[in-house]
């Protein structure tokens, strides 16, 4: 099956546009209520295997020059291991007064963390997601830094670090580990702990 | 006794000097390594350049037996509190190195994550320019470092931290010696007036005797 068939297929199936301005030609646009399905097809149907999910990359279209459309837009890329060199990039319009797609971490392990990602840092809501926080900004972060319209100087102080501990035991019990007893340096004292902390 | 311990002499200025001399010549570092700077750290550690030549043997990796901390690399908003904690749990006497543009000033990372330079968080002693800077670059520092520690002079760092409770002490006493003062007055007027009504008695018994 090569890539021109693939995306007649998508077209029959799903009625997957393609993009024009693509140098290379492997974009499709696909609208958010299909991409589910569409990523299966792709993983699983076609005699391409794309079973390596690159990346993930969230766009923001607010001063694109000659943009007409949504504002947002969501990019996948995938790679097949068993042809290298077959690639096909998936593109979803998200518009700003609809955030949200649905996840494919269920598909693929690695977009966990790339939705998250996307999410902390264009504010764009992956539905169906086990475990949506931020990744590389700290929780009292305010605003999505990577938008157009946030000032790319602006300084966000964090108050405390993280503590892990309720976490790190939540996770041993789900492996079949049981908290029997907790030694007095380790339970939570917040007083204490807020003392190393940074004020604004 | 305040002024005393203050005023240098023989004692306290040969003792400010041995304390110096132990104390620059093994400055244990705390790597907090983050990024490029920290690679060439290492390397001023090992073989080739050889950092414990000038008694930085150690590379502690625990805030309760560095005495400097070494802050080589870019610092996020993230992790400044983590930093702060660790400076905080030092004891002292510490010193700290910010190593490469990023740790004094943020470097060209001029945006919303990245702390533009340590000292808004920890107060620095040494700065280290480059990105990142040669280990000799890092020797320099040492011996600015070194000097630094030979100039301060432990017994004035004590007289100034027992300063307070000097004071208090002083205060105290005046308080307690004006408390005995005015004591001490009231005994004096209660027996003086006893003595009046004493001497009264004795007139008019007098008087009573004569008529």
């Amino acid at each position: 099956m090569t890539v021109e068939e693939i995306f007649a297929a998508l077209e029959e199936k799903f009625g997957v546009k393609r993009e024009m301005h693509d140098k290379w030609g492997v974009t499709a646009i696909v609208s958010a209520s299909y991409l589910h399905n569409v990523v299966q097809f792709l993983k699983d149907e076609t005699g391409i295997k794309f079973d390596m999910l690159v990346d993930i990359a969230g766009i923001d279209y607010l001063t694109y020059p000659n943009h007409e459309g949504p504002r947002y837009a969501v990019a996948y890329a995938f790679k097949s291991m068993e042809n290298p060199g077959a690639r096909i990039r998936l593109k979803v319009l998200v518009s700003e007064e609809d955030l949200k797609v649905p996840t494919i971490s269920d598909l693929y392990a690695n977009a966990n963390w790339y939705e998250r990602e996307v999410y902390d840092l264009f504010g764009i809501v992956f539905q169906g997601h086990p475990d949506l926080r931020r990744l590389l900004n700290h929780v009292e972060f305010v605003g999505h830094p990577l938008r157009k319209d946030y000032p790319a100087q602006k300084r966000q102080w964090l108050s405390t670090n993280d503590y892990l501990l309720p976490e790190l035991e939540k996770r041993l019990e789900t492996l079949g580990y049981r908290v029997v007893q907790r030694s007095k340096e380790v339970e939570t004292n917040d007083n204490e702990f807020l003392e190393g902390s940074i004020k604004a | 006794m305040g002024n005393e311990a203050e005023k240098p002499n023989i004692i306290t200025s040969s003792l400010d000097f041995l304390v110096n001399w132990g104390r620059s010549n093994s400055l244990w570092p705390f790597p907090y390594g983050t990024a490029c700077c920290a690679i060439e750290f290492m390397s001023t550690e090992v073989g080739r350049y050889d950092l414990s030549r000038i008694g930085s043997e150690y590379v502690r990796f625990t805030p309760r037996q560095s005495d400097v901390l070494l802050v080589a690399g870019t610092i996020t908003y993230k992790q400044a509190p983590i930093l702060k904690r660790i400076y905080e749990q030092m004891a002292e006497p510490r010193w700290v190195i910010a190593m490469g543009a990023c740790a004094s000033s943020g470097g060209f990372y001029d945006c919303y994550c990245t702390v533009p330079g340590i000292d808004h968080i920890i107060p620095v002693d040494v700065y280290i320019g480059g990105c990142p800077p040669r280990p000799e670059a890092f020797f320099d520092a040492m011996f600015d470092l070194q000097k630094k520690v030979k100039d301060e002079s432990f017994m004035k760092q004590r007289a100034e931290s027992i300063k307070d409770q000097l004071e208090m002490i002083k205060a105290k006493t005046a308080e307690a010696k004006r408390e005995t003062a005015a004591c001490v007055r009231e005994k004096i007027v209660d027996v003086k007036d006893f003595m009046k009504e004493k001497q009264q008695d004795f007139v008019k018994k007098a008087q009573f005797w004569k008529e």
